[in-house]
C-alpha cells in the first residue's frame, strides 16, 4: 500500500566549482509527513527547487512516483504540488482569481474543486479580495489552496506555518496530517521551526552542507533505549552509592542526580534505593527534545 | 478549451487586469479624442463636404485664395500650398469630385500613433516574463504540467495578442471619434493621394490598412527584441530602455553605417518595408525578397536566444 511517492537517488547540485548538494539519499513514502530540516544555508531551498524542477541537477535524479523529473517532466510535475519559499502570489489579482489561474493550468481542475479547496483552507470569506491586502497567514492559506488544488501524491511545503496564529497553526497541522491519513499524500515539510515539526511529521531528516547528516522517526521512543532519569532524593549520598554498585554513571545538577540507565531498569533502581531506606520523591526520565538533538548533530546554527 | 487556449487566457487575464494596462488604452483615447478637437478647431480650411454640382467653382475658389496667400506669405507656406493646389488641379483635370473630409481620412493620418502602439506592446512585452520573477511568481508558474517552452510561447503570443487588441482599438476609436466629429465618408471612399507615379485616385480604406500594416512590421520587430532582453537579463527597464532607444535611433544608426557594405543586414533598414512601393530604397541592392529574409533572420534569432536563455537555466533565490 504504502508506495514510494518521493525518491531522490545521490542528488548533487554544482554551481561554478562549489558543491553544493553533495549527493543526497532520502525516500518518502505516500501517507508520511517528513520533516526536512537544517540551518540556514544547509541546502534546504536549494534541494527543494531541484524536486520541483526549478533548478536542474547537476548528478542523480529525483522521482515522483517513480517518474523522473528530468526525463519525464510532465508526469512528474502533474504529481507535485509545493509551495516555495513564501507564498507569492499574484497581489492585483483576487484570491479566487490566483486560484482559478493556477487551476486552468492543471487537467480537470473543476470551479467546484476550487470552492472545495478554498473552504478547505477557510478562505470563504475573502475569496473575493484583492490578494495584496491579504495578511501572511492569509497568503500562507492560499499558497496551500494552490498546492493542494489537483491532488497532488507528493506535497511539499516550505515553512507552511510562518506567519500563522496559534489557533492557525493548529488548523494546518490538524489538515496537513488530515490529508497524509486520509489521502495518502506524502508531505514534504522543510521548516526551522523544530517544534513545529515535531508535532507535524512521521520521520525527519536533518541537512547540513548539501548532506543528510541524520535521519530518523519522531515519535519512536525504542531508539533511544539509554535515557536520562532525573531522581530528587533526600539522601543523595546513599542513593549515589546504589547506582554506582550497578555501575551507572552519574550526573550531579544541584541536589538531584542524573543517571543514564536503560528505561526497562528503572523499576529495579527504584526498587533497590528503597529497599536502602532512600527517600524519593521523584523520578523523571528526560526525553530530549528535536531541538537538543538538531543542535547537537549541527553544532549550533553555522551558516557556511 | 486546450490547454493553450487556457493558458493565453490566463496571459491576457493577467495583462488586462490590472490598471496600468486601462491607462494605455485612455491615454490612447484621450489622444485621438483630442486629435480631433484640435483638427476641427484649428484646421478652418478643412473641407469636410464638397456640394455635388458646384464643386469645381469651390476648389477654384480655394486655389485662388491659396494663390494669394502664397504670394503675401512667401517661403514655406507657399510650398505647401502649392502642392494643395496642384492636388486640387489634378481633381479638375480629371473630373474626380474630391472626397471632404472625414472619419477614415482621420483614421488614415493617425497611423503614426501607431508608434505610441508600439511603445506600449513594448513596455507589455518588456514586463510579461520578467514581472513574474520580480513578483516572485515564476516559481509557482513553472512547477506546473507544462513544459518552459510553452509557457514562453503563450507569453509571446499574448503580447501580440495585445499588440493587435491595441490595433483594433486605435483604427475603431479614430473612425467612431472621426465620425463624430467630421462624418462618415462611406464604405469605400477614394482619395487622391501623391504616389511616386504623382497623383493617384486610391481606395482611402486599403491606403489606411497598408499604412498600419507597414507599422506593425517594426512594431513586431522591436517587441520581440524587447521581450528577449528582459527574458535574458530578467529586467523590465532595461528593456523597455534599449528597445525604444533603437526603435527611435535605428534611422540613424543605418544612416552613420550607410557606406559600409554591412549597412543592409542592420535590422533597422529593413523594418520600413514601405521604401519598396515608394521605390525610395535606403541602400541600393535591396530588394522587398532580401529585406524579409533579414527580418526573419532577426526574429528567430530574438525568439531563440529568448528560449535558450528561459529554459535552460535555473530558478535561484533572489
Amino acid at each position: 500500500m504504502s508506495q514510494v511517492a518521493l525518491e531522490l537517488k545521490d542528488v548533487k547540485k554544482k554551481i561554478g566549482k562549489k558543491e553544493i548538494i553533495k549527493g543526497i539519499n532520502l525516500s518518502i513514502n505516500q501517507g508520511e509527513v517528513y520533516g526536512f530540516i537544517g540551518p540556514n544555508g544547509a541546502g534546504k531551498t536549494t534541494t527543494i527547487r531541484m524536486i520541483v524542477g526549478l533548478m536542474r541537477l547537476t548528478g542523480g535524479d529525483v522521482k515522483i512516483l517513480g517518474k523522473s523529473i528530468q526525463s519525464d517532466y510532465k508526469l512528474a510535475a502533474k504529481n507535485i504540488g509545493a509551495i516555495v519559499e513564501n507564498p507569492e502570489l499574484y497581489p492585483f489579482m483576487t484570491g479566487w482569481q490566483n486560484l482559478m489561474h493556477y487551476a486552468r493550468m492543471y487537467q480537470g481542475v473543476t470551479k467546484e474543486r476550487v470552492e472545495e479547496v478554498i473552504s478547505l483552507v477557510g478562505l470563504e470569506k475573502v475569496v473575493n479580495d484583492k490578494v495584496g491586502k491579504y495578511s501572511l497567514g492569509m497568503r500562507q492559506r492560499l499558497g496551500i489552496a494552490q498546492a493542494i488544488l489537483h491532488k497532488p501524491a507528493l506535497l511539499i511545503l516550505d515553512e507552511p506555518t510562518n506567519g500563522l496564529d496559534p489557533a492557525g497553526i493548529r488548523e494546518i497541522r490538524d489538515y496537513i496530517r488530515e490529508l497524509a491519513v486520509k489521502d495518502n499524500v506524502a508531505v514534504m515539510i522543510s521548516s526551522h521551526l523544530l517544534s513545529e515539526i515535531e508535532l507535524m511529521c512521521d520521520r525527519i531528516g536533518i541537512i547540513q552542507q548539501g548532506e543528510v547528516i541524520s535521519e530518523r522517526a519522531v515519535h519512536d521512543e525504542s531508539t533511544d533505549s539509554q535515557l536520562k532519569v532525573i531522581f530528587e532524593v533526600k539522601q543523595n549520598d546513599k542513593a549515589q552509592e546504589v547506582f554506582e554498585e550497578k555501575e551507572l554513571t552519574i550526573e550531579k545538577e544541584s541536589n538531584k542526580l542524573i543517571v543514564k540507565l536503560d528505561r526497562e531498569d528503572i523499576p529495579n533502581v527504584v526498587k533497590s534505593l528503597i529497599e536502602k531506606d532512600v527517600e524519593v520523591y521523584g523520578v523523571t526520565p528526560i526525553k530530549a527534545t528535536l531541538e537538543d538533538q538538531f543542535l547537537e548533530l549541527t553544532g549550533g546554527n553555522v551558516i557556511e | 478549451m486546450s490547454k493553450f487556449f487556457k493558458l493565453l487566457y490566463n496571459e491576457l487575464f493577467k495583462t488586462y487586469i490590472r490598471k496600468s494596462t486601462w491607462v494605455m488604452y485612455i491615454v490612447l483615447l484621450a489622444i485621438i479624442i483630442g486629435g480631433a478637437v484640435i483638427t476641427s478647431i484649428f484646421e478652418d480650411e478643412i473641407v469636410t463636404s464638397y456640394s455635388d454640382d458646384n464643386w469645381q467653382e469651390e476648389l477654384t475658389q480655394e486655389n485662388e485664395k491659396l494663390i494669394q496667400e502664397s504670394e503675401e506669405e512667401g517661403g514655406y507656406i507657399a510650398e505647401m500650398n502649392s502642392s494643395t493646389i496642384s492636388k486640387n488641379n489634378f481633381h479638375l483635370d480629371n473630373d474626380i469630385k474630391p472626397l471632404g473630409y472625414g472619419a477614415w481620412q482621420y483614421t488614415y493620418e493617425n497611423a503614426s500613433l501607431l508608434s505610441l502602439v508600439s511603445l506600449f506592446t513594448i513596455i507589455i512585452g518588456a514586463g510579461i516574463v520578467s514581472s513574474e520573477f520580480k513578483w516572485g511568481t515564476i516559481k509557482l508558474l513553472l512547477i506546473r504540467p507544462i513544459s518552459r517552452t510553452m509557457i514562453l510561447l503563450t507569453k509571446f503570443v499574448a503580447v501580440l495578442v495585445f499588440a493587435l487588441i491595441t490595433l483594433i482599438f486605435t483604427l475603431l476609436s479614430s473612425l467612431l471619434v472621426g465620425a463624430i466629429f467630421f462624418g462618415f465618408e462611406g464604405f469605400d471612399p477614394y482619395f487622391v493621394t501623391s504616389t511616386i507615379n504623382g497623383y493617384e485616385h486610391l481606395s482611402l480604406v486599403g491606403e489606411t490598412f497598408s499604412s498600419y500594416g507597414y507599422n506593425i512590421v517594426n512594431l513586431i520587430m522591436m517587441t520581440t527584441f524587447a521581450f528577449m532582453v528582459s527574458t535574458i537579463f530578467r529586467n523590465n527597464s532595461l528593456a523597455i530602455g534599449l528597445a525604444i532607444f533603437l526603435m527611435l535611433s535605428g534611422n540613424m544608426i543605418v544612416a552613420a553605417f550607410q557606406k559600409y557594405d554591412f549597412a543592409k543586414y542592420i535590422l533597422f533598414a529593413n523594418t520600413d518595408l514601405k521604401q519598396y512601393e515608394t521605390g525610395d530604397v535606403w541602400i541600393e541592392g535591396m530588394t522587398l525578397g532580401f529585406s524579409v529574409t533579414v527580418l526573419i533572420v532577426y526574429f528567430v534569432l530574438f525568439m531563440a536566444l529568448s528560449w535558450v536563455f528561459f529554459n535552460k537555466r535555473d530558478v535561484a533565490g533572489h
